[in-house]
């Protein structure tokens, strides 16, 4: 590869990164800029651990990849960061003492029974991505890294500055990556520009960045999507034989959904609808992606609007 | 005899009368034929009797239905007998007062027809100025809090015109955008040189309505490929006398508003129950099941989908409402659906012959 080309793609994955990366999603602007409520943030870090837990995993797919041992030995540290040597080290368990910080229960985090369906899905395209391509374009979707580190630095700044209540020990974690980071999107850069050889690989590493910074974006859509608050439309009405009717389709809906239903007053988020019925039914295994599903389906049908969030008063 | 299915919907065409006057009109062509014989008195019970029968929404259209002074007594009956009652107008007569009276009489959603975005194309294709009307009702309705449905039939004149039927959608902040594309049949069928779009014109409103629906839940946009464009032949209203009455002004009871046009021995509800005319019909049960279709019918995997298509089509363009809808490819008439395709194609220029004014103006 010409020195040219190189520095035009090194230019065009900044300008990527610059144009796309989550930092200017509203959510994280409002994280920046300390308006986030504690139920926001707390939702932030429950939801985040889902894509934490991908992390290895895709790394795993990565290293599957690879023919050359020198690039293995350099990749599986990404695992190893997030694993940890032993049980409660590494990033994973890092998260979780971010999640204690901000007040939530740890097992109940790490269960990741409460995870929303947009963040889910974000993170199982991720996952699917790297399965689905070649080793160039999977370490491409990885310089997302290049960003991460300043902004992981601004973001520790943040919490301390606006979010004092969170314990200091809960922000390790972004302590740590911002010394991982920088070396980690190093090696990504590296290996990207020595491989992509011709004009149609360069073209495909920028594609691979771009559909990265998608997915994290609409992962910050799915968390602010549990913020919502689902009300039931004002053009559904029952019928005396327990119908739920609307201009275009007629729903007959069990007792459980009927409960769900009836919780969609308008004020309680996503998150507390969950909430409530997990408290009114212990015994089932899945109910909060459940009701997450159902509330999915039934926006889709009408029959729920999901309101925005109440604005701070 | 198998016991009827379960009617769901109502379809009651309270008059054939309509101040406008658009080409693709589906109303039967044969106007004359269907004086209004049936009262309010009559239509409650009409209500009543559905209601018992399994049906749940009631749509209230015409003609236009607001062209009968005793809509609002009618929409009361069509509430009382528990339907959701939707109705269908053209906002011609009706204006913002008279829909607050339907309202409280137990009106549930509205479906509002533009003919296109803008008020001089619009007003052009429904052959009267209506479009400012249309917007105010619209607005009417949604400060009502109820549903708003907008309908547009697309065809060749406005088709290039998508987006911005889209755009104008979301100004009157519709829950529902019907982009329908012409059915050719009744006036359409007359018409058809002058509507008929083309392939590329199609593909491209398809693209639009696309990337549209991905930007926003709201609104809901329904837009079918026209089956003249397709290997395939649409759906014969979720089954022929499977969940669909319509009862015509003079009180016919049909499986679809274009089975008018079909010599079949329907029964009128003025003669007979509507159970009567929904399960005992022999024109209801005509096409019922599977028992009438021809081959490549008979035979095809996919009759199950599709019912065989059309029956109205396959009488209009086959004469013969029992043959395979001449839209599907494996028709063996298929033939006359690309020859029309190619014809309109020619007669790019085409004038329309307006719809007849119906009865009693």
């Amino acid at each position: 590869m010409s020195q040219g080309s190189g520095a035009e793609l090194s230019a065009r994955i900044r300008e990527i990164l610059a144009e796309r990366y989550h930092d200017k999603h509203p959510f994280n602007l409002r994280m920046q800029a300390g308006e986030l409520t504690r139920e926001e943030l707390q939702r932030w870090v429950r939801n985040r651990y889902y894509y934490q837990t991908r992390i290895p995993i895709k790394d795993g797919l990565i290293l599957t990849k690879a023919e050359d041992p020198s690039f293995r030995r350099g990749w599986i540290r990404r695992i190893h960061d997030h694993d940890g040597e032993r049980p409660d080290e590494g990033g994973l368990a890092l998260w979780l003492d971010l999640a204690e910080a901000v007040g939530l229960d740890r097992d109940e985090v790490a269960s990741l029974r409460q995870v929303l369906p947009g963040v889910r899905r974000a993170c199982d395209a991720y996952v699917s991505f790297v399965e689905g391509h070649d080793l160039l374009e999977s370490v491409a979707s990885s310089l997302t890294e290049i960003a991460a580190g300043p902004y992981l630095g601004a973001r520790a700044d943040a919490f301390e500055k606006h979010y004092a209540w969170i314990a200091p020990e809960g922000l390790a974690y972004f302590r740590s990556r911002t010394q991982q980071a920088p070396r980690d999107a190093q090696e990504g850069l590296d290996y990207v520009l020595a491989h992509a050889q011709s004009e149609e690989d360069r073209q495909r590493a920028a594609e691979a960045l771009e559909q990265k910074c998608e997915i994290l974006w609409s992962l910050l859509d799915g968390v602010e999507w549990g913020g919502r608050r689902p009300a039931l439309s004002p053009a559904a009405r029952w019928q005396e034989d327990g119908m739920l009717v609307l201009p275009e389709r007629a729903i007959r809906l069990g007792s459980s959904a009927r409960e769900i239903l009836d919780a969609c007053d308008g004020e309680r988020t996503a998150d507390d609808v969950a909430t409530a019925l997990r408290t009114s039914h212990p015994e089932e295994e899945h109910i909060e992606r459940d009701v997450f599903e159902f509330l999915e389906q039934m926006e889709r049908l009408g029959v729920v609007r999901m309101l925005e969030p109440e604005p701070l008063g | 005899m198998n016991p009827a299915p379960r009617l769901w919907n109502l379809v009651a065409e309270l008059t054939y009368r309509c101040p406008l006057r658009c080409p693709y009109c589906s109303n039967p062509t044969r106007l004359g034929d269907f004086p209004e014989r049936l009262s309010a008195d009559d239509w409650g019970r009409v209500f009543r009797e559905s209601r018992s029968l399994g049906a749940v929404h009631v749509g209230l259209t015409g003609g236009e239905p607001s062209a009968r002074a005793d809509l609002p007594e009618i929409v009361a009956l069509a509430h009382d007998a528990g339907l959701y009652t939707h109705l269908v107008t053209a906002a011609h007569p009706l204006d913002p007062e008279g829909l607050r009276g339907l309202a409280k009489r137990g009106l549930a959603s509205v479906q509002i027809s533009l003919q296109d975005a803008f008020a001089d194309a619009s007003d052009a294709i429904a052959g009267t100025p209506s479009f400012e009307r249309k917007l105010a009702l619209c607005r009417a309705t949604r400060e009502l809090g109820l549903p708003l449905t907008l309908n547009v039939v697309l065809h060749r004149r406005n088709l290039g015109n998508t987006r911005a039927i889209i755009e104008r959608a979301r100004e009157l902040d519709a829950d529902r955008l019907e982009l329908a594309n012409t059915q050719y049949l009744g006036w359409a069928l007359t018409n058809r040189d002058a509507l008929l779009p083309s392939r590329e014109a199609l593909e491209s409103a398809r693209r639009v309505v696309e990337r549209e629906s991905q930007r926003s839940l709201r609104p809901e946009i329904l837009f079918v490929l026209p089956d003249y464009f397709r290997k395939r032949p649409k759906a014969c209203s979720a089954g022929w006398g499977q969940r669909h009455l319509i009862v015509t002004p003079n009180g016919r009871a049909l499986p679809c508003h274009g089975a008018s046009e079909l010599d079949l021995p329907f029964w009128n509800v003025t003669e007979h129950s509507v159970e009567a005319c929904w399960r005992d019909a022999p024109g209801m049960n005509a096409f019922r099941g599977e028992g009438w279709m021809q081959e490549p019918c008979r035979s095809c995997p996919e009759r199950e989908r599709d019912f065989g298509g059309c029956r109205c089509q396959a009488f209009a363009l086959v004469g013969d409402a029992a043959a395979t809808d001449p839209a599907c490819e494996l028709s063996p008439h298929h033939d006359r659906i690309v020859s029309a395709r190619e014809q309109a194609c020619e007669a790019a220029d085409a004038a329309w012959i307006p719809r007849g004014p119906g009865l009693a103006e």
